[in-house]
């Protein structure tokens, strides 16, 4: 598809374009490695003193190395790696592997296959194959264990019924102590649980995803039963709040990862291997990330990368990761020497990684993670049963990972395109070409000046707005799967406004979606304006003091980034430990789960962009008030209007004016709030609670990169909008300033 | 027929005190008229009439009722602003019925009463604009339009005039006249315009420094008024003043000393301020002359003239009949009075004396 690569060399471009560049190259005539990574700390030190020595022992190459920021990591290696930016050799975990080997942005490590199988545990190795080859070297491997506080625990438990008989003893929920904490609602974690009761997420032979199988059933029962019955586990369960817990002595045990241990202070731990499932007599095997060197398949330098890669895996290398790095190597020859060997939480992770069961590395996964949270936090926060959870969870999955419609030819529709714009070209032509060409031929002079004043902002509106514009209202005609683009035509369009995979009423709908959107949308503006408006008649009250202190105090909330304000918000409305549920519980009300139920949730999001929102509406309505002369309330209170009266005959009519275009462009800004539906709902329950935005910011970036799709959604948004202002635009002239 | 009054009102703007201590009666049906110079309160009367402001001290009685503590709009008031404030968003024909529809009156009586009063002020064809759309003139009478169709007992007009031309100015005066005559409410106006206010006036009250000066009959005022301030206040050009001490006949100052004919015999020998109104005091030949002094201006009406002299008893003002085409800015002049239209006050209060 020639449009297609078309495309996908214009994302790259915008993509790679924004890429770090590497420092400049010093006076060294060895070929250069580039190495990217994205560690931190004490890992950072480790990996770059590696780096040093291994360029001190040998004379052929140069390594460097590039630390990047986590989020845009991954991003950063698919985009830049096919255009040549990207580096020699990377660390990354395996979680991508299938996809980029497919894409062939990987090089086979092959040769090294057969000496590894004694150096490195075979999970670790499986966790890095793909398609029959092997195409990492593995550096550290990653799993949960068990912490306990060896002040509460003396033994750490074996069976899962002992762990439960050790969490229910440790609980005591007056004084804020749980025998257990973890993130149990991240499926990272439940996952030992899934395999403890003798689950597994893919189903085989067809190596697709099951989620609803009887063994996830019960693994999932099993840990409601702990956090609903037994109690033994705190609700909405954060990573901070684990380690506060765990720090703070309140927390006998945790589940988490060896990153964890950086984390506890003062508190006497031990780490045990999680234990057997009692029914099952099976271990909960954690999952195993396995962080791996990869070597680029662009690279020009393949042969020093490679090198390396296994200078990083050697015995030295992998000592000083687990010394300096405190890192869980893979190499088996470093555990030889003692003071690794004897390191309790190296050995006692180590233990835990030969049991655990790596993580699938095809890209099925990818769209495992977001039904599988809702389903967890549904089933925990009460709201679902296990069953129906998981029955959901199955559906979504598969609607996600939507099958790819057929592939159609371009042509057709460039045809249409082309004959639209023609049609409106010479539409706008008959409207004004005359004109134009009087002008320009009269002062061509003056003509090519404007032109060279608009330049810098129209090439920076070309760049910034229309290109990435045009890219994603193209890329809407696409269906992206396995790394290609094929052409779909309207599909995208079809598959959404007919909903086709799931009913009109569920939340992954368009038109449910819509409908939520359009009622946070009205709620919203409601609660803006009337708060806003109600806020600025108090400030304008004569007899009102301190004015100037209140109104920068209520400007405070439109000052502080909307992003922090969402999460202070969710931090309040946390079940347990939030403090809306404190001052609830001062009132002797029930505290909310707040985000289990689609009103509660709703209501929680919207309470946090009203926050954000009213100071706006407030400082319009201050400004419009102010421009209202003082007589004609005079004149209307000789009139005999009341204090009602005044408000709604002089005071609203001579805002409208004001508030109008305030209210049409805070309806858009809210329609596209993503920050808050993102982090103070995130959608749940169930994704009933996101907006249009986060849909499509799921579909992009959660579920399988289908990027055409998450387009096609956002086409849609930018249509109804445009409808919106069109319609706005009309209001606002029906409504000329009366205002004199 | 509502009368109004104020009972010891004080009133003081922060440290200001504008209003200080004033005891007004306006009976029922009467045009009030209150005339004082700029910045002297009258606005702020009328407010605190209105209840637009509250009184710091003292009464406020509207049909002998004591409405300190009503709001404005349970006081039966109409009136008419200053800025005449009309609703900018609302037609004229809404802003009219603006306090009718609020009352909930009916429909039907809305539109009839709004029709009788837009033609009594010729504002039928403006009914359909907007205040923006209208000139000062036309907006002024909407202003009054307003307060009028309410039919309240008590109006309030806060110089409705003052942005008129003379013409319509002239032509509002006779409507406003005739309003009164048909309406029969009781009017407070304020106004600066010394015609407006000899003309309309059923009754007029002099202010000056938040008191009350004088309150009576136009006439009565102008021909006895009761201190230095009311005197020099009313009539046009300002009356002439000499101060000096009274012997035998005479008033006698610094380089002057002019015959006023015979008083009463206690005024012998007292410092007193004469007022002579320029119409009592005319230009004369130098053998009836009792005052001589340079003319600094001439004012020529026409048929009779003032003419702006400087004397050593101060400057005066003099009347001459004709067109005064002898007299010249620069020449000497004398001037002669009538004593039996003298004004005497005592120099010190400045109080007419009886
Ligand atoms: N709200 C107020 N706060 C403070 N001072 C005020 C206020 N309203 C009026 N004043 C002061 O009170 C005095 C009287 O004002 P007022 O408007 O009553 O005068 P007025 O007689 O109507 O003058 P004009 O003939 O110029 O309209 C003025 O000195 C004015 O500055
Ligand atoms: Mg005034």
């Amino acid at each position: 598809m020639r449009a297609a690569a078309l495309l996908a060399l214009l994302a790259s471009l915008v993509a790679g374009s924004s890429a770090p560049v590497a420092a400049e190259p010093l006076a060294d005539t060895r070929a250069r490695v580039l190495v990217w990574h994205a560690y931190r700390a004490a890992e950072e030190q480790a990996l770059l003193e590696l780096i040093a020595r291994f360029n001190a022992s040998q004379s052929t190459y140069r390594a460097e190395a590039l630390a990047l920021p986590y989020d845009a990591y991954a991003s950063k290696l698919t985009a830049a790696i096919p255009t040549g930016h990207g580096p020699d050799l990377f660390v990354f975990s395996q979680e991508r592997m299938a996809v980029w080997a497919r894409d062939e942005l990987l090089a086979p490590l092959d040769e090294d296959a057969i000496e590894s199988g004694r150096e490195f545990p075979q999970a670790a190795l499986a966790a890095l194959r793909s398609g029959g080859h092997l195409y990492g070297l593995p550096l550290s491997m990653k799993c949960d264990a068990l912490y306990y506080n060896r002040a509460l625990i003396q033994t750490p438990p074996t069976t899962s019924d002992e762990l439960e008989a050790l969490a229910i003893r440790n609980t005591d929920r007056a004084a804020g102590r749980y025998g257990l904490a973890y993130e149990a609602n991240d499926f990272f974690h439940h996952a030992a649980w899934l395999h403890g009761y003798g689950g597994q997420i893919f189903a085989e032979p067809t190596h697709r995803p099951q989620l609803d199988s009887s063994q996830a059933i019960a693994a999932l029962a099993f840990v409601r039963h702990l956090a609903l019955e037994d109690r033994a586990l705190p609700e909405e369960p954060s990573g901070t709040l684990v380690a506060q817990l765990f720090n703070a002595g309140k927390a006998a045990m945790v589940i988490n990862g060896p990153w964890f241990a950086g984390e506890v202070q003062g508190v006497s731990y031990g780490i045990a291997p999680l234990p057997i499932v009692s029914a099952t007599g099976l271990p909960a095997a954690p999952l195993l990330t396995v962080e791996a060197a990869l070597v680029s398949s662009r690279s020009p330098v393949q042969a020093g990368a490679k090198a390396l890669a296994r200078f990083l895996v050697s015995t030295e290398g992998a000592a000083l990761r687990a010394r300096v790095g405190r890192q869980v190597v893979a190499t088996r020859s470093a555990y030889t020497f003692p003071d690794i060997g004897n390191d309790p939480l190296l050995t006692a992770f180590r233990a835990a990684s030969e049991k655990a069961v790596p993580m699938d590395n095809s890209p099925a996964m990818l769209s495992v993670w977001e039904p599988e949270k809702r389903a967890l936090v549904s089933v925990l926060s009460g709201a679902n049963s296990p069953t129906a959870a998981l029955a959901q969870a199955q559906r979504r999955m598969l609607a996600m990972t939507r099958i790819s419609p057929p592939v159609q030819s371009p042509w057709p529709y460039a045809a249409i395109a082309a004959m639209i714009s023609i049609a409106w070209l010479a539409w706008r032509r008959r409207l004004s070409l005359k004109r134009v060409t009087a002008r320009v031929s009269t002062r061509r002079g003056e003509l090519m000046r404007a032109i060279l004043y608009c330049a810098p902002a129209a090439s920076s509106i070309l760049v910034l707005v229309l290109v990435p514009f045009a890219i994603g209202i193209g890329l809407s005609f696409f269906h992206r799967a396995d790394g290609h683009y094929t052409f779909v035509g309207l599909a995208n369009f079809i598959d959404i406004l007919a909903s086709r995979d799931y009913r009109v009423s569920e939340p992954m709908s368009f038109w449910f979606t819509l409908a939520v959107t359009l009622l946070w949308t009205v709620v919203n503006v409601a609660f803006h304006v009337s708060i806003g408006l109600g806020l600025a008649l108090l400030l304008k009250n004569p007899l009102l003091r301190f004015k100037g202190v209140y109104r920068v105090l209520l400007v405070i909330p439109w000052a502080i980034p909307n992003y922090i304000t969402a999460l202070v918000w969710k931090g309040m409305f946390h079940r347990q430990f939030g403090a809306i549920s404190a001052l609830l519980s001062a009132l002797h009300i029930q505290p909310v789960s707040w985000f289990t139920g689609f009103s509660t949730a709703f209501a929680a999001n919207v309470m946090t962009n009203t926050w954000l929102g009213f100071p706006f509406m407030m400082v319009v309505a201050l400004g419009a008030l102010q421009s209202i002369p003082q007589d004609l309330y005079e004149a209307a209170d000789v009139d005999g209007a009341s204090a009602w009266a005044q408000f709604r005959h002089i005071t609203l009519p001579l805002l409208k004016p004001a508030l109008l275009p305030a209210i049409i462009l805070g309806a858009v800004w809210t329609f596209n709030m993503f920050n808050i539906v993102y982090l103070v709902s995130g959608g749940e329950p169930g994704g009933s609670t996101d907006i249009l935005v986060s849909e499509a910011y799921r579909w992009a970036f959660q579920r399988n990169e289908q990027f055409g799709f998450a387009a096609a959604y956002s086409t849609l948004i930018f249509l109804f909008l445009l409808g919106w202002s069109a319609i706005s635009r009309r209001i606002a002239r029906e409504q000329p300033l009366e205002n004199a | 027929m509502t009368d109004v009054a104020l009972r010891g009102v004080h009133k003081s703007f922060g440290e200001n005190p504008i209003v200080r201590g004033i005891d007004l009666d306006v009976r029922a049906g009467e045009f009030t008229v209150l005339v004082g110079p700029s910045g002297c309160g009258k606005t702020t009367l009328l407010r605190l009439i209105a209840g637009l402001e509250q009184p710091d001290a003292g009464d406020i009685l509207i049909g002998g009722k004591r409405v300190n503590d009503a709001p404005p709009r349970e006081r039966g008031v109409g009136m008419v602003f200053q800025s005449y404030a009309l609703y900018p968003h609302m037609t004229v024909r809404e802003n009219l019925a603006f306090a009718l529809n609020l009352r909930g009156t009916s429909r039907v009586e809305i539109e009839q009463r709004v029709r009788e009063v837009a033609e009594m002020l010729e504002l039928m064809p403006l009914l359909d604009r907007k205040p923006k759309q209208l000139s000062g003139g036309q907006r002024q009478r909407v202003a009054i339009g307003r307060a009028i169709v309410r039919r309240p007992d008590v109006f309030l007009l806060d110089e409705p005039l003052s942005n008129l031309d003379a013409a319509l100015r002239v032509q509002m005066r006779g409507e406003l006249a005739r309003l009164h005559q048909r309406l029969k409410s009781t009017i407070v106006y304020v106004t600066h315009d010394q015609v407006e206010a000899m003309t309309l006036a059923t009754r007029l009250a002099v202010f000056d420094q938040g008191k009350l000066q004088q309150h009576g009959a136009p006439l009565e005022l102008y021909r006895r008024p009761a201190n230095r301030f009311v005197a020099a206040f009313l009539g046009s050009p300002a009356m002439n003043f000499l101060r000096g001490r009274y012997s035998n006949g005479h008033l006698a100052g610094d380089g002057f000393n002019v015959p006023i004919g015979a008083l009463s015999a206690t005024f012998d020998g007292r410092d007193l301020l004469v007022g002579i109104r320029p119409q009592a005091m005319t230009l004369a030949g130098p053998d009836a002359a009792v005052l001589r002094g340079e003319i600094e201006a001439i004012e020529r009406l026409g048929n009779e003239g003032f003419a702006y002299l400087k004397t050593p008893a101060g400057p005066l003002v003099a009347r001459f009949d004709g067109g005064g085409a002898e007299l010249a800015v620069g020449a000497n002049a004398g001037v002669q009075l009538a004593p039996e239209s003298l004004h005497l006050f005592d120099a010190v209060s400045e109080e007419a004396l009886a």
